[in-house]
């Protein structure tokens, strides 16, 4: 510094430096005081504001406050227990076991339930007959509970006008009615409970003149009478899918709706999967029918025919077995040639499985259950894959009293009609028929739950509880018994149909000042009929608290059906006549809706229809052909969404079409279940009904026609909902010009100019073999995943994977061959997961919200082709392709190799989901939960008043542990993180490491086939690491090297070759 | 005149011009009233900016929902808007830079405009990464700014990332560039001017008085922006080429695409340059500046990149033939032959097959043929990117979630909005600053007008 002062100057002035310049130098402003850019005066120096200014302040900060704090903010309050119950810690569930019953459908759940309201629904292992598998009907049945439009009071009904009244009220006035009424007609759909029997037993008693009628609206009275004539039991027998190795279907789904499919889809998926490639046995599924059912969507072969050819096609295997066997055989209607060949061959098989094959058919006519049940017998079936002891009571409809009802309501001789929770006016084939003559009945009385079309031309509307509110009683199958309790008290004032039928009936057995009189009855009841049957238990509590606790009983009973009996000889005649029409439709029962009374429920018509792939609505299924052009070719030209006009018997109807796969040239095929006209408003006037163009022949229902007209294209539908547009994997035909095998997938896959061969059949998307090259084909798999794996293994980050390789690792795996396409777990992961209802409109735009859907790809020969099923979500991808793009570092992966989603971090670029091969990340393109700002934004999905996200009631029944999202956000499974969490919390709190099965996705827990296993893939005891060591597993894509989580075994088929040459 | 002139060359500056005429010329524009044309312009591209202000409005309150992206196509009409209008404004730091850099004079007469261009574009760009985004509210998350969240960071790894940087850093420079080139001019205008004009113009020249000293700074200040610009002009859309290339998606993942994205920004920055320079030498009499000579020289970048990019095309689609993936081979059969092959025909012919007219000199020299053709190209770069996103998306790996998709109202209006920003930003400059940069065009007036150079030359005392 010195030396600086010394030597460094910067001007002239330093160097002489006069007293002026050295004044002003240490000055910071050149000319005084005065230029100071603040001037000091006195006041600014004292720094005190004035009363003016105070006063000022004051007003500006008062009005600025009051301002801001009169803009509405929505106060939500949560209220502590006063008094805690004991068995409610509040964010931890409780489980019940209880059953879900609806008419004839059952399945024994487990009921989770946080904070006192039921949430989701879990399969209830300890079941012998649905063994802890769900289905879509059964998860969704939660949601059925909060459905705003259920009835809230009891209501008469004046001269058109609906009142509120009172329970008293509505029990005298009907009582009154009873006492005088002449004929007293109860009618139901299959009850499974024998405590409400029991209870209509003694309503029956208390008015002689009373007599019960049950229907099923998808009937299966055929198969009944037919047993009843063959061995003097009127039930469905027990069937054991897994204990045959031939099974013929004769259009019958039961894989998705015929009498007990939980069950039966468990069965045949044991007898479906290939674990041990050296020895792989599967079960041969031949499928009869001419639309593509879910069930014939899984066979092996599907055998076309028509659906007037259906008795023919029995007959024809009947002749097969019986001439082969050396038995009479009879002059059965004429088959089609291709059918006819092929049944020969599958008699081939039958009898060289003698005793381990199974014949069913969902026929409604006697007389061709009756052959089926000869075919069964010559084959030896009964017995081995067929038994009545623990027969079915799953449908007891009698469609022959059914319609003696009509005709005695119609000549005016019931006096007062009571309608248990049936629909008969929408799910009638004469429905409208049975509107008129209920015009005739003196009183009519619903105890519909929610509005229907029945239920609305009633006097009197006594409510039904949920069965989430109801304590009951289920015998599924003789002799297997299941528990029924409420897991929250009635939301309004309802009343459980029994109750109603036992006050109406002034039991003495119902001690109506009881706190809970149904539950006093129904245990009394099991004190006098299932206690005693039992030898477990000595004291009754003791038993019951047990029962209980397992939801389920199982008191075997013998049956007293004999051997078959009976002459099929003159049945050539009885059998469906095949019709020479140039059309024929088939209409068929849904997974989803159902026999409609499932329509009103959201979560079902957002779930897509396994086949069609089509949602909110039923679509006309019309056959694709190809002639040898770059288009395929399909009935009459339509194309997806076109609107036709249909006439069936006579009746008409304007419908949308969808071209299918499989569809028999020449048949049609459309939904029953939709078009409900008075439903709740989710499940309104969607689709339209096809139960009215059935027709009553012989007494019995029958579910086809050969009297159809159909137009060209009319119109197109506004909002055609289908969430997949390519259908096909790879489906091949023959080129007119070459002769060669080509693949139309390919060819009609572009737009422009000719097919170009290789480029969809090669992606290691599905893996498929026929059982017979297992072992080759898994040696092959292991080749090519090696060359992947080869390819993968160049990498730049060597150390990036082992992080992964300590501690937990999720994984998943996926049985292709178990997965039946159901949607048990697509139901349950909206359930489980918050999942939003977008509506047909947002479906259409393709804005579909499911975090798991499956994937259906048709393959083989274009005019048959086999399906595969692929449940696709997240893939959890150790190198996420979506996690390197998100610019927020919204979506990142945890220590535990899950694909983590933050909600809040997320500012929707949708990046991450253009860059997901698997294309599984969702967006919220709108608000669909109402979580918005704005409530001009609630979205509507079926023109709803209250919008379905933001009712109240229906969002009790959302997930807490599961946040909301909102719009303009992305998401997508997350493995169930939940789940993870508190499995590893639950651990961690007993101090001990974590078990295999301590953490189950919503997915796989739903699944009756077990075609999904979660796990730590680390840990090589655990289940899903030994379905991961299969040969002929494989990852979806694994030449992308995004190294996903979720494994594949590949589809193996077992189909007969030699039925197609 | 320091140094040689080959007689070969053509005047640049025409109709004999002095210094004085060159002032008066190019601050004309700023100092009368409008003409109908552009009140008329004017008026209808602040009603389309009207729209874009609803169009946003709207989009935010309802939700990206009221856009036709769905499950499947994640992006659509936004992205490729913004990819466009990006490209759209390369041009500008093309011609200030690199054009400089090559000691291409004739930059000069266009520079002013086409800077202007592409802070506009970018300005037009910008807007759709932003007003894509499902919660806009949140965009300030793409910064990296200081927070209480752990410190919560970006995720430095985004392609999107670094186009925030990217544009950031390009839409800076740009700003920089041209508003220092604007200081003398906007000086010029201020020595023109009275009252308030003067008033404002002293303030938007920064108290520039032309010493010695501010001339020499100004220079240093342009070299050193010039020499930051140069690599943008590459990386920019090098950048942007990224959120394609380095994703997985087969069409997009391609090491091709940043100097085709490049050539192909060059390419429609000229054109839409071309588009406007035409319309702007006619209604502001600039014809003298921008000459027949400029729209050729930059015809002729055209007809390279032109080429360039077609070149590119095609050897997208040999890599895709050749590399034996059935991925990348069916995403460009699809995109040739599949649902959009429409968009792929535009896309070819407007691009590839329209420039090549250029190869006449008759063409080239065409006022109508070039403005036709300039539009074509900008049209043909729309396809572009409209191929490289929708198509692409719309069928890739899983054939189970191929969708399609058309745009909704709001997606075209938002489009047809954001040219109404860009035009309304555009007129607005042309009527407050020198459309031509004053200083510079002087500065070639000794080499390039036509006084001293061509056939028309006098002969000067001081050569």
């Amino acid at each position: 510094m010195k030396n600086k002062e010394q030597n460094v100057w910067t001007g002239i002035e330093h160097l002489n430096p006069s007293p002026e310049f050295l004044e002003n130098a240490n000055q910071e402003f050149l000319h005084g005081q005065e230029e100071i850019p603040i001037p000091i005066t006195e006041q600014s120096l004292s720094l005190s504001s004035n009363r003016r200014d105070f006063l000022k302040y004051l007003g500006f900060g008062i009005g600025a406050a009051t301002i801001a704090a009169s803009c509405e903010i929505p106060v939500k309050r949560a209220l502590p227990y006063v008094t805690k119950p004991d068995t409610i810690v509040p964010g931890v569930a409780n489980y019940y076991a209880s059953s879900f019953v609806k008419g004839g459908d059952y399945c024994s759940i487990l009921v989770k339930t946080r904070e006192g309201r039921p949430i989701k629904i879990e399969g209830n292992s300890l079941s012998p007959v649905t063994k802890g598998g769900t289905n879509a009907r059964t998860q969704a049945s939660v949601l059925d509970l909060y459905d705003t439009n259920r009835y809230q009071t009891p209501k008469k009904v004046e001269s058109g006008k609906v009142k509120e009244v009172k329970w008293a009220d509505l029990d005298r006035d009907v009582m009154a009615k009873l006492n005088s009424a002449t004929g007293i007609r109860i009618l139901s759909n299959t009850i499974l409970s024998p405590t409400a029997k029991k209870a209509i037993g003694e309503f029956t008693t208390k008015y002689p003149n009373a007599k019960w009628v049950s229907y099923d609206p998808v009937s299966a009275s055929g198969l009944l009478d037919a047993n009843l004539e063959s061995f003097g039991d009127r039930v469905v027998p027990a069937y054991s899918f897994d204990k045959a190795n031939v099974i013929v279907g004769f259009d019958c789904d039961f894989l998705g709706t015929w009498i007990s499919p939980i069950e039966y889809a468990a069965q045949y998926a044991t007898n479906r999967r290939v674990e041990d490639v050296k020895a792989a046995k599967m079960s041969r599924h031949y499928q009869v029918e001419s639309h593509m059912s879910l069930t014939g969507s899984n066979a092996d072969n599907r055998i076309l025919v028509k659906p007037s050819e259906q008795g023919a096609a029995i007959a024809a295997l009947y002749n097969a077995v019986a001439s082969q066997l050396g038995s009479a055989t009879i002059s059965g209607p004429k088959l089609n040639d291709k059918a006819s060949k092929a049944m020969a061959g599958v008699a081939k098989d039958l009898i060289a499985n003698k005793g381990a094959s199974l014949v069913v058919s969902g026929s409604n006519n006697k007389y061709e259950q009756i052959l089926v049940n000869k075919i069964n017998d010559l084959l030896g079936n009964y017995g081995a894959t067929i038994s009545f002891n623990n027969a079915s009571l799953q449908r007891t409809g009698d469609d022959a009293a059914l319609q003696q009802l009509v005709s005695e309501m119609n000549a005016g001789s019931v006096g007062v009609l009571i309608v248990i929770d049936a629909n008969p006016v929408y799910d009638l084939p004469n429905g409208e028929q049975f509107k008129q003559a209920m015009a005739k009945v003196g009183l009519k009385v619903s105890t519909a739950a929610v509005p229907s079309e029945t239920a609305v031309v009633c006097d009197y509307i006594a409510p039904a509880n949920n069965y989430l509110e109801s304590w009951a009683d289920a015998e599924p199958k003789r002799g297997s018994y299941s528990l029924i309790q409420p897991t929250i008290s009635p939301l309004f004032d309802t009343r459980q149909f029994e109750a109603s039928l036992l006050v109406w009936a002034a039991s003495p057995a119902y001690d109506t000042k009881a706190e809970q009189p149904y539950y006093e009855y129904l245990k009394s009841s099991w004190q006098s009929g299932m206690f005693g049957q039992q030898k477990a238990f000595s004291t009754f509590q003791s038993f019951w608290d047990s029962t209980l606790h397992d939801g389920i009983l199982e008191n075997p009973k013998s049956s007293n059906a004999g051997a078959f009996r009976g002459e099929v000889a003159d049945f050539g005649s009885k059998l469906t006549q095949p019709s020479s029409s140039e059309l024929e439709i088939s209409f068929y029962e849904t997974i989803n809706v159902g026999d409609g009374s499932y329509a009103t429920n959201p979560w079902l018509q957002e779930l897509p229809d396994p086949v069609t792939r089509t949602v909110w609505g039923n679509y006309l299924a019309v056959p694709v052909g190809w002639k040898g052009e770059a288009k395929y070719d399909t009935f009459k030209g339509l194309k997806d969404g076109d609107l036709v006009d249909l006439e069936v018997n006579g009746k008409k109807l304007r419908v949308p079409v969808i071209t299918q796969f499989g569809q028999m040239p020449g048949t049609l095929g459309l939904a029953l279940g939709y078009g409900r006209t008075e439903a709740s408003v989710t499940g309104k006037n969607v689709g339209v009904n096809s139960f009215n163009m059935a027709s009553v022949v012989n007494g019995a229902t029958a579910y086809s026609s050969d009297k159809v007209k159909v137009s060209g294209k009319v119109g197109t539908e506004k909002d055609f909902s289908c969430v997949q547009y390519h259908h096909t994997m790879g489906v091949t035909g023959t080129d007119n010009k070459t002769k060669q095998k080509i693949n139309v997938d390919e060819l009609a896959a572009v737009t422009l100019g000719a097919g170009y061969q290789g480029s969809i059949v090669p992606r290691t998307i599905i893996r498929k073999a026929h059982v017979s090259e297992v072992s080759k084909f898994a040696e092959t798999l292991h080749e090519e995943r090696l060359g992947h794996q080869a390819l993968n293994a160049k990498t730049l980050y060597r150390k990036h994977d082992e992080k992964y390789k300590t501690g937990i690792h999720w994984g998943m795996h996926i049985d292709l061959n178990s997965c039946i396409g159901c949607g048990a777990c697509s139901v349950a992961c909206m359930s489980e997961n918050n999942v939003p209802v977008v509506g047909k409109h947002e479906v259409h735009r393709h804005h579909e919200m499911s975090w798991l859907r499956i994937d259906r790809y048709f393959y083989g020969t274009l005019e048959n082709p086999n399906t595969v099923y692929q449940p696709m979500m997240c893939q959890h991808c150790d190198n996420a392709p979506c996690e390197n793009v998100c610019p927020v570092a919204a979506t990142n992966h945890s220590m535990e190799g899950i694909n983590q989603m933050t909600y809040n971090r997320c500012i929707g670029t949708r990046y991450c989901a253009n860059n997901c091969p698997y294309k599984v990340r969702r967006f919220n393109w709108l608000d669909y939960t109402t979580a918005d700002l704005f409530p001009s934004n609630e979205y509507s999905i079926n023109n709803e008043k209250v919008r379905f996200g933001a009712d109240n009631l229906t969002r009790m029944v959302l997930n807490p542990d599961v946040t909301v999202r909102t719009r303009g956000v992305i998401e997508k499974c997350s493995f169930c993180i939940q789940r993870v969490q508190e499995g590893k919390l639950t651990a961690k709190s007993e101090n001990r490491q974590l078990r295999d099965g301590d953490v189950k996705s919503a997915c796989m827990t739903a699944c009756p086939t077990g075609a999904i296993t979660f796990g730590n893939i680390n840990d090589p005891e655990s289940a899903v690491s030994k379905k991961n060591a299969n040969s002929i597993n494989y990852l979806v894509l694994e030449e992308v090297n995004v190294a996903p989580n979720v494994m594949y075994s590949a589809k193996i088929i077992n189909s007969n070759e030699s039925l197609d040459a | 005149m320091g140094h040689y002139v080959s007689p070969l060359r053509i005047p640049l500056i025409e109709g004999n011009k002095t210094y004085h005429d060159i002032t008066n010329d190019i601050c004309a524009p700023t100092e009368r009233t409008p003409s109908a044309l552009w009140v008329l312009g004017f008026a209808i591209s602040v009603a389309f900016l009207a729209l874009y202000v609803f169009i946003i409005t709207w989009t935010i309150w309802k939700g990206i929902g009221s856009w036709n992206l769905n499950r499947t196509i994640g992006w659509g009409w936004d992205i490729t808007n913004f990819v466009w209008w990006v490209g759209i404004g390369h041009a500008g730091t093309l011609i200030s830079a690199i054009l400089l850099l090559f000691r291409q004079r004739w930059r000069t007469g266009v520079n002013r405009a086409a800077e202007a261009m592409t802070i506009f574009a970018v300005i037009c760009a910008g807007q759709f990464p932003i007003f894509h985004m499902g919660r806009v509210w949140l965009a300030f998350f793409v910064f990296p700014y200081p927070n209480t969240r752990g410190p919560l960071w970006l995720n430095f790894n985004s392609p999107l990332m670094w186009d925030v940087f990217a544009l950031s850093t390009y839409f800076t420079v740009s700003l920089l560039f041209w508003y220092t080139g604007l200081v003398p001019d906007f000086a010029t205008v201020r020595d023109r001017a009275k009252g308030l004009r003067w008033k404002i113009y002293n303030f938007l020249s920064f108290g520039w008085t032309g010493s010695a000293k501010h001339w020499q700074r100004w220079e240093s200040l342009s070299l050193i922006l010039a020499g930051l610009s140069t690599p943008l002009v590459l990386s920019v859309h090098t950048i942007v080429s990224f959120d394609f290339a380095t994703s997985v998606i087969p069409g997009w993942h391609t090491t091709i695409f940043p100097p085709y994205f490049v050539a192909g920004a060059i390419f429609s920055g000229f054109a839409m340059v071309l588009t406007l320079m035409i319309i702007a030498r006619k209604v502001l009499n600039l014809e003298q500046y921008i000459t027949i000579e400029h729209i050729e020289s930059m015809n002729k970048v055209i007809l390279l990149t032109g080429s360039i990019v077609g070149v590119a095309y095609l050897t997208e689609l040999f890599v895709a033939w050749y590399s034996g993936y059935i991925y990348e081979q069916f995403a460009f059969y699809n995109r040739v032959l599949g649902p959009y092959w429409w968009s792929y025909v535009g896309m070819m012919t407007c691009n590839v097959i329209s420039p090549q007219f250029f190869w006449s000199k008759k063409i080239r020299r065409s006022i109508a043929w070039t403005f036709g053709l300039s539009i074509v190209v900008n049209i043909g770069m729309w396809f572009e990117r409209f191929v490289i996103i929708a198509t692409t998306l719309a069928r890739d790996y899983l054939p189970s979630s191929w969708s399609y998709y058309t745009p909704s109202w709001v997606e075209v209006g938002m489009f047809l909005g954001s040219i109404g920003l860009f035009f309304t930003c555009f007129l607005i400059f042309t009527r407050v600053a020198p459309v031509v940069a004053i200083a510079e065009i002087k500065s070639i007036l000794k080499v390039a007008g036509d006084q001293y150079i061509g056939p028309k030359a006098k002969k000067h005392d001081n050569h």
